[in-house]
C-alpha cells in the first residue's frame, strides 16, 4: 500500500471526454455527479442547520414550518458567552494541547524503536498498544475513579491530562511508525557516513523528513482529546469540566432552547472540525493506525 | 587516499545459512577504480556495505589503508557514497546537502562554502545550489550526490548502482563523467553495478561475484578475452558466449553429426572425453550452406536474424540437433534471412574450453 | 585465477561486542511508552476484577466486604443486563454495517473527477468531526424534534408530521445519530482502498473487455475487501465503547430499551454507587471483548502483514 491518498491523475476523465463512442452516453456521469452533490449537502445539513440556527434568534427557531429567512444575530453566542463558557474553553484547551503534548513526547521516541530500529519482539509491544484500544474503558472507569478519589484528583484536569494521553498514545504510535517507516533506510545510511551522530542524524534528518507526520498526528490526538466525554463527565465537576460538559449543564440549565443550544454546540464543535478540516488527507491513517494512507 | 583490502570477508545473515559473501578476497590498489559485478543477489551490494560499515563483517576482514575495519562504525571510516536512489536530505538545499559532510565534521562555515562552490563547479551544479532536491532532474540529483561525496575528500569512494535511476542516454553520458572525474581526482573508488556495460568501460579492473563468491578478478580486457570459468564465460559479452558441452573426438569435438575440428594446440588441453567449448558469436566464419560446406563446419539453419547496422547478429539452431542454439555476430548487411542453410568455422585460435563437470578454464 | 576455494569452517554471524547493552539503548525510546501505557490501561483492570469480589456501595464507606463469586452471580441472573448486552450488540453492528453500506456508496460516488470533488468530501467527512456530544444533542433537538424538528418536516408531506421518534424508537434514534457520524469514517476508508488500485489493473480489465459493473465485481470488491474488514474492526473498537449518544440523546430509556453495556455500567457506578457489581460487569465485558477481539486482532494482523509484505 504505497499509494498516497491524493487525487488520481484525471487520465479517466480526460479520456472518456474524446472517446467519440461514449458520447451517447454523457448524460450518466452527470447525473452522478448531481446525485453525489445532494448525497455531500444532504448529509452536511444538519451541520448547516445548526450553524444556521446558532444566529437566529430564538422566536425564528422554533417556527414551523423551519424558517430559512431571518435576520442573523449573534445573541445567542453572547448568551453562550456570559453563561461562562470561558473556563471550560480554557480547560478542554488545556486538557488538549498538555495531552497532544504528552502524546509526543511519548510517541515519537517509541515509533523510531519500532520502525527506524526495531528489535526483537517489536510487533508484540505494538499490537499490545492496539489492544489496549480494543478493552472497553468503562470497564476501567470504576477503578479510575476509586484511585483519582483517593488521591484527591477528582475535579482536576491533570487528571484529565494523563487520561487522554493514555487514550491517544496507541494511534499515535501507530500513526508516527506509519511516517517514520516512510523514511528511506539510505537516508540514515548516507547520515551515519556523512559522520553524523544518531542524535544529529535524528534532528537533521529524520525530524524535518517526519514533520508533516508529527502534524498530522497532533490534529488527530487533539480532534480525539477536544471530543472526549466519558472521563470528563465521570472525573470533573465545577472547576475542570471541559466543553462538552458545558453543553450538558446548558441544557440543564438553560432548557431546551434551540437558537441557544445550536451557538454553544456550534462552539463547541467548531474548533474540532476546522483541526479536521486540515487534517483530513491524513485523517484515514491516524484512524486506521497507520495500516491505510 | 588509501587501499582497500578484503581478506577473507564474509557475511552470513542467520548461523547456518548461506553465506550472502563468502569468503571474499580481494586487493584493490590505492587510486584503483574497482567495478563489483554480478547478477543479483550474487553478494556485490552486501560486500560493498560491508566496506560501507552497513552491513557487519562476520569474518575476515577490510582493511582501508591497513587498519582493519571490524566493529569501526561508518562515520570514522573515512568512506564517502552514493546511494542508487541518491538518499539526498529532502528539506536541505543543493547546497547544505553537500555541505552537510562538512558540517558533521566540524569544519568551519568559509571552508564549506569554498569547497561545496568548487565542486558545484566541476559538477555544473552553481545555479542550482539554493534549490531543493525535488526541484532537481533524475540527473541532477545524481549529481548532487556525487558533490555530497567529492567534497569530503574521504579515502574511498563507495557507489552502489549509481546509474540506474537514469535513463538510457543520460546513463551513457554519466558513465563517461564520473569515470572521467574518478581519474582526475584519483580517490579509489569501489563501484556495484549489475550492468556489464558499465562494469567493461569503467573499472580499472572488474570483480565478478555470482552466489556470494568472487568468480574472477581481472581487467575488462582479460575478464573477456581469458574468463576463468564458464560463469564467467557466459555473464560477460552480449549476446552472450556459444557453450557447448560435447563429446571429444581424434581431432576436435563432435557438434551433433558432423566433427569440429580444434587446432592441435587447443586438443591438447583437453583431458577427458567430454568438454565445455565455448566461441564468442563474433569468432565463427559464416559460409553459404548452400554452396558446398567445407569441411569441419557445422551447418545450421538462421530462424532470427538482428540488424544493428554495424553487425548482425544471427540466432539459429543446428541442422542435426534443433534443440542447440548458436549466436553469431557477422557484418551488417549481410543479407542472411531466416531460414538460410549456413556453415559455421571457428575462425579463432582463441577457443575457449572448460571441464564440463567444474566449469573451470582448461 | 583468483577462484576462492571453500575453506570447511563455517561462518557464523559475528556477535557485536556490546550486543546485550546496544539492545537496550534501542529499546529505550519504547519504554517510557510502554510503562505508562501499563500503568494507565492496564492496572486499573486488575482493580476492577479485586472490586468485582466486593460488594461495596460508595454511598455508604467502610461497607466493602468479600463476597466471592456473588457479583458475577447477580450479573448472569440480571434480566436487564442480558438486554443491555443485546443492544450493545444491535446497536454496534448495526451502526457498523449500515454505516459501511453507505460509506462504500459514497466512496464510490466520490472515486470520480468532477468538479468541486474536494469540497463535496469535505462536506462529507464533517459529521465524523463535529464533537459527539454536540452531535446527539443537535439530533436530539434540532432534528428529531417531533413538532420543530426537521426529521419531521420533510416527513410532513408523507404523512408521517407528529411522530416522536426518540420515545417511539429509542434505540434507532441514537443508530441513526451514530451512522450519521461514522459513514464518513468508512467513506474514507474505503475511498483510500479504491484509490489505491493501481490503474493499469483497471484498463487491463477493460481492454480485456469488462463492463464497469464487472470491473467492480471482479477487480475492485476484491481489492476493497481488506480495506471493508479493517473499517468493520475499527468501527466496532469505536462503537461498542459508545456512551455520549446515549447519554445524550435517551439517558438509556426509556427503563433500559436504548441503553448498552458501557452506559448501563456507568448508570450502576455512577447513579446506583455499587462498585462490585458495575466492576463485575466490566470483567464480563473485557472477557466477551476479549473473545471478539482475539479474532479482530487476527483480521487488523493480516491486514499489517500485507501492507509489509
Amino acid at each position: 500500500m504505497a499509494a498516497p491518498t491524493t487525487e488520481r491523475p484525471a487520465s479517466t476523465g480526460d479520456t472518456r471526454e474524446l472517446a467519440p463512442a461514449r458520447r451517447g452516453n454523457r448524460a450518466g456521469p452527470a447525473l452522478l455527479t448531481v446525485l453525489t452533490w445532494i448525497v455531500g449537502i444532504g448529509f452536511f445539513f444538519p451541520i448547516l442547520w445548526m450553524v444556521l440556527t446558532a444566529f437566529k434568534k430564538e422566536a425564528d427557531a422554533y417556527t414551523s414550518p423551519p424558517s430559512l429567512f431571518f435576520t442573523p444575530t449573534l445573541e445567542q453566542f453572547e448568551t453562550v458567552f456570559s453563561s461562562g463558557i470561558g473556563p471550560y474553553l480554557l480547560n478542554s484547551l488545556f486538557a488538549t494541547v498538555m495531552s497532544t503534548v504528552f502524546v509526543l513526547l511519548l510517541a515519537v521516541p517509541a515509533a523510531y524503536a519500532v520502525s527506524l530500529r526495531p528489535v526483537k519482539k517489536t510487533q508484540d509491544v505494538l499490537f499490545f498498544f492496539i489492544s489496549t484500544k480494543m478493552l472497553p474503558v468503562v470497564a476501567a472507569i470504576v477503578p479510575i475513579y476509586v484511585v483519582v478519589n483517593n488521591i484527591g484528583m477528582l475535579d482536576n484536569i491533570w487528571t484529565l491530562v494523563v487520561l487522554y494521553t493514555a487514550m491517544n498514545l496507541p494511534i499515535a504510535v501507530w500513526m508516527m511508525r506509519s511516517f517514520f517507516q516512510e523514511v528511506p533506510k539510505e537516508l540514515l545510511e548516507a547520515a551515519s557516513m556523512d559522520g553524523a551522530s544518531l542524535w544529529r542524524s535524528m534532528r537533521e534528518v529524520v525530524l524535518p523528513v517526519v514533520s508533516p507526520g508529527i502534524a498530522a498526528t497532533s490534529l488527530i490526538c487533539v480532534i480525539f482529546a477536544w471530543n472526549e466525554f466519558f472521563f470528563a463527565v465521570n472525573l470533573t465537576a465545577a472547576t475542570a469540566a471541559t466543553v462538552p460538559v458545558f453543553l450538558v449543564g446548558f441544557i440543564t440549565s438553560e432548557g431546551l432552547y434551540f437558537a441557544k443550544l445550536c451557538a454553544a454546540a456550534t462552539m463547541c464543535a467548531l474548533p474540532v472540525v476546522v483541526a479536521g478540516w486540515i487534517a483530513q488527507n491524513k485523517l484515514v491513517q491516524g484512524l486506521s493506525f497507520g495500516a491505510v494512507k | 587516499m588509501a587501499d582497500v583490502v578484503f581478506d577473507q570477508a564474509s557475511r552470513v545473515y542467520t548461523a547456518g545459512a548461506k553465506p550472502a559473501v563468502n569468503r571474499l578476497d580481494l586487493e584493490i590498489a590505492e587510486g584503483e577504480f574497482v567495478v563489483l559485478v554480478g547478477p543479483s543477489g550474487s553478494g556485490k551490494s552486501t560486500a560493498l556495505r560491508m566496506l560501507a560499515g552497513l552491513e557487519e563483517i562476520d569474518d575476515g576482514e577490510i582493511r582501508i589503508g591497513g587498519r582493519n575495519m571490524v566493529g569501526v562504525p561508518s562515520r570514522d571510516r573515512d568512506i564517502a557514497m552514493v546511494f542508487q536512489n541518491y538518499a539526498l536530505y529532502p528539506n536541505k538545499t543543493v547546497g547544505d546537502n553537500m555541505a552537510f559532510p562538512l558540517k558533521m565534521r566540524g569544519v568551519d562555515k568559509a571552508t564549506q562554502q569554498e569547497k561545496v562552490r568548487a565542486a558545484a563547479d566541476i559538477l555544473g551544479l552553481t545555479d542550482y545550489l539554493d534549490r531543493k532536491p525535488k526541484a532537481l532532474s533524475g540527473g541532477q540529483r545524481q549529481r548532487v550526490a556525487m558533490g555530497r561525496a567529492i567534497v569530503r575528500e574521504p579515502q574511498v569512494f563507495l557507489m552502489d548502482e549509481p546509474l540506474s535511476n537514469l535513463d538510457a542516454k543520460m546513463r551513457v553520458s554519466t558513465r563517461t563523467e564520473i569515470a572521467a572525474m574518478q581519474r582526475r581526482l584519483g580517490v579509489t573508488t569501489v563501484y556495484v553495478t549489475h550492468d556489464q556495460v558499465e562494469a567493461m568501460t569503467m573499472g580499472d579492473r572488474v570483480a565478478l561475484l555470482a552466489d556470494g563468491k568472487l568468480q574472477q578478478f581481472d581487467t575488462p580486457a582479460d575478464l573477456y578475452d581469458k574468463p576463468a570459468n564458464a560463469f564467467v564465460a557466459g555473464f560477460i559479452g552480449s549476446p552472450a558466449m556459444n557453450l557447448f558441452t560435447l563429446p571429444v573426438s581424434a581431432e576436435g569435438v563432435r557438434i551433433g553429426s558432423s566433427e569440429l575440428r580444434l587446432p592441435r594446440e587447443v586438443q591438447s588441453r583437453i583431458s577427458g572425453d567430454r568438454v565445455t567449448l565455448g566461441i564468442r558469436p563474433e569468432q565463427w566464419g559464416v559460409a553459404n550452406g548452400d554452396g558446398g560446406a567445407s569441411a569441419g563446419g557445422v551447418k545450421a539453419q538462421v530462424d532470427v536474424v538482428e540488424e544493428l547496422g554495424s553487425d548482425a547478429y544471427l540466432y539459429a539452431h543446428l541442422d542435426d540437433d534443433a534443440q542447440t542454439a548458436v549466436v553469431v555476430r557477422t557484418a551488417g548487411r549481410s543479407g542472411a534471412r531466416r531460414g538460410d542453410q549456413i556453415v559455421l568455422t571457428p575462425t579463432s585460435d582463441e577457443l575457449h574450453l572448460f571441464d564440463p563437470e567444474s566449469g573451470d578454464r582448461l | 585465477m583468483t577462484v576462492t576455494e571453500q575453506r570447511p569452517a563455517e561462518i557464523v554471524p559475528r556477535q557485536p561486542a556490546s550486543a546485550g547493552r546496544e539492545g537496550w539503548i534501542r529499546r529505550a525510546p519504547l519504554l517510557p511508552a510502554l510503562i505508562f501505557t501499563i500503568i494507565v490501561t492496564q492496572l486499573p483492570f486488575l482493580f476492577t476484577i479485586y472490586y468485582s469480589l466486593q460488594s461495596w456501595n460508595l454511598v455508604r464507606p467502610g461497607s466493602a466486604q468479600f463476597v466471592g463469586l456473588d457479583n458475577y452471580v447477580k450479573v448472569f441472573t440480571d434480566s436487564q443486563f442480558r438486554g443491555v448486552a443485546v443492544n450493545t450488540v444491535v446497536l454496534t453492528a448495526g451502526a457498523v454495517l449500515i454505516s459501511m453500506v453507505l460509506g462504500l456508496a459514497f466512496a464510490l460516488l466520490l472515486d470520480r473527477q468532477f468538479r468541486g470533488r474536494g469540497f463535496v468530501r469535505t462536506l462529507l467527512i464533517t459529521p465524523f468531526l463535529i464533537t459527539p456530544v454536540a452531535a446527539a444533542l443537535l439530533w436530539k433537538t434540532v432534528l428529531f424534534d417531533p413538532t420543530y424538528g426537521l426529521i419531521n418536516f420533510v416527513l410532513s408531506p408523507f404523512g408521517a408530521g407528529q411522530t416522536d421518534w426518540i420515545s417511539a424508537f429509542p434505540l434507532t434514534s441514537v443508530m441513526v445519530a451514530l451512522v450519521w457520524q461514522w459513514t464518513p469514517f468508512m467513506m474514507l476508508l474505503t475511498l483510500a482502498g479504491l484509490q489505491s488500485q493501481p490503474h493499469d489493473v483497471l484498463e487491463a480489465a477493460r481492454v480485456d473487455g469488462a463492463g464497469s459493473f464487472a470491473i467492480f465485481r471482479e477487480v475492485t470488491l476484491p481489492h476493497l475487501r481488506r480495506f471493508i474488514e479493517l473499517g468493520i474492526v475499527l468501527g466496532a473498537i469505536y462503537l461498542v465503547n459508545t456512551f455520549d449518544a446515549i447519554y445524550m440523546m435517551t439517558q438509556g430509556g426509556p427503563g433500559t430499551a436504548s441503553a448498552n453495556l458501557p452506559f448501563y455500567i456507568y448508570q450502576r457506578a455512577f447513579l446506583g454507587f455499587d462498585i462490585g457489581q458495575s466492576a463485575a460487569m466490566g470483567v464480563v465485558v473485557v472477557i466477551a471483548t476479549i473473545i471478539v477481539s482475539t479474532f479482530a486482532l487476527r483480521l487488523i494482523f493480516r491486514s499489517f502483514q500485507t501492507e509489509e509484505g
